[in-house]
């Protein structure tokens, strides 16, 4: 079948961006995840779906080291991206985070006007040499984040005082302004309305175009509306991984099915 | 497959809703089908005419089936084993329409037959290959309210039975056309009531592949058995 949609959904990369091999994280004495093996691919939506405290978030955290941040969290296993171990000592945890871009549940932009918003990622990382090159990564970034035409005369008006849709859009632009390779979204809609979350879906799609997004999600909807790959967890371990079409309509695993399904698994 | 009830009760009780319709439309298909064999075995133009006003309430169901299919899609958004039962539902829906659509036709053929001179043996033939034909529905039905795998792979073998009885009636009919061509009108007439019982059978096939489908998630592979092709009884 050599129709429009059928391309547009074949996963255009085979490259495996991300390759994770027995993954294991404890917190303090508890085991989050075990003996967690998944490659995600390069420009591609991979979600990552759930029932709560299954490990989607703590896995998704792993993949910039946000983890590293908390005390008690110890992760074992080995975490490749293009071939290099992100666990590797070597490792600045805050160069990877500027590959491995990171938008949360709740909009958080920074007290700072919505220019600064989106410029301070590039300042840090000295990504720019003046502020005419600067001026235009903040402009690009928030054009692909959709968001340019609702705030381009008020660039300067704090990033806090745009709606919840707007903010979330915002954060998205900053997350990649720094031109990450891979985009992980923890819920990134939980808190926007639907037209919102509509919004920021459409800009996932175009978004997989130039680099591999990642988004855990807990509406199945949404999961089977914007990635091309999907992954079930439950109780700490992935369960099953496929291409999103086949997870919802024939899952291999019972649990899977149970849960997509909305049974008591 | 996943017999666990859904956490939303309301959603078990809509996917029992379509399927409950199907089954009452199996039923009134099959009523149909085995009328109208007898109608035209027994010349009863009352009957016939019955099974002609019946079908209204066979293509009533179809819509009430699709209508409530497209509710249950827009509103519950299935997946998986879900999805595949809601589409297997319209799918079998819109064969016992035709089915419905075939026993009318012999319903509207059995009247014009009685008009005419009675054809020695031929009304029985088709009465028997109806009710083989029945039965496969049947059968297939119970296969996909049971989600019988073994029953629904034995509806698409024993489909080629009915196969066999059109290429005998087929071959039957013809002979009796040569031999006497004051007959023809009523032989076309049985003919086409012998193809239309046969294409009955197919859709039982196509019911039973949906049972396939729908416990396994894909349709059969290997080709069904396909009874000797009328085209073969052509040949000298």
């Amino acid at each position: 079948m050599n129709d429009m949609r059928t391309l547009e959904r074949i996963v255009n990369s085979e490259a495996i961006k991300i390759s994770a091999r027995n993954v294991q994280v404890h917190y303090g004495t508890t085991q989050a995840i075990k003996d967690l093996n998944v490659d995600i691919l390069d420009k591609t939506v991979t979600a990552f779906i759930g029932p709560s405290g299954c490990g989607k978030s703590t896995f998704l955290r792993c993949l910039n080291r946000m983890n590293d941040t908390i005390e008690s969290c110890r992760v074992t296993g080995q975490i490749m991206m293009d071939g290099a171990n992100i666990y590797d000592p070597r490792i600045d945890p805050v160069q990877l985070r500027a590959r491995v871009g990171m938008v949360f549940q709740k909009p958080n932009p920074f007290p700072k006007s919505i220019y600064d918003n989106v410029a301070y990622g590039p300042k840090i990382h000295g990504l720019t040499r003046n502020k005419a090159e600067l001026d235009e990564i903040v402009e690009t970034s928030i054009r692909k984040a959709a968001l340019w035409n609702e705030v381009k005369d008020r660039l300067q008006s704090p990033g806090t005082g745009l709606s919840g849709g707007q903010q979330q859009r915002l954060c998205i632009a900053r997350a990649i302004a720094t031109g990450p390779e891979v985009l992980l979204m923890d819920e990134p809609c939980s808190a926007l309305d639907p037209i919102a979350t509509a919004q920021v879906e459409e800009l996932i799609d175009e978004l997989r175009a130039q680099f591999s997004v990642v988004i855990v999600t807990h509406s199945m909807q949404q999961a089977a509306r914007v990635s091309q790959r999907t992954a079930f967890f439950h109780l700490g371990s992935l369960v099953e991984t496929g291409e999103t079409g086949q997870i919802f309509t024939s899952p291999k695993d019972p649990r899977t099915e149970a849960y997509i399904t909305g049974r008591i698994g | 497959m996943n017999n666990e009830p859904h956490i939303a009760r309301a959603f078990d009780r809509d996917l029992e809703a379509i399927q409950a319709l199907v089954l009452r439309m199996g039923g009134l298909v099959e009523a149909a089908l085995s009328d109208a064999a007898t109608a035209l075995e027994t010349r009863d133009d009352v009957l016939a005419q019955q099974v002609r006003a019946a079908d209204v309430a066979i293509d009533a169901l179809e819509e009430q089936i699709n209508s409530e299919c497209a509710r249950l899609i827009a509103i519950r958004a299935p997946t998986a084993n879900d999805l595949r039962t809601v589409l297997s539902v319209i799918k079998i829906a819109s064969a016992l329409e035709r089915c419905g659509d075939y026993a009318k036709n012999l319903a509207k053929r059995s009247i014009v037959l009685t008009a005419m001179q009675p054809i020695e043996g031929a009304a029985g033939s088709i009465r028997r290959m109806a009710r083989q034909v029945g039965l496969l529905l049947k059968s297939a039905l119970d296969a996909f309210i049971t989600r019988d795998i073994g029953l629904a792979e034995e509806v698409r073998q024993q489909d080629q039975d009915v196969d066999h009885m059109y290429s005998a009636l087929f071959r039957e009919f013809l002979t009796h056309m040569m031999e006497d061509p004051r007959h023809i009108t009523a032989f076309m007439h049985l003919h086409f009531i012998a193809k239309n019982i046969e294409r009955v059978g197919d859709h039982a096939t196509t019911i039973a592949e949906q049972v396939i489908y729908l416990a396994t998630g894909a349709l059969p592979d290997a080709p069904r058995p396909k009874g000797e092709a009328v085209i073969a009884g052509l040949k000298p």
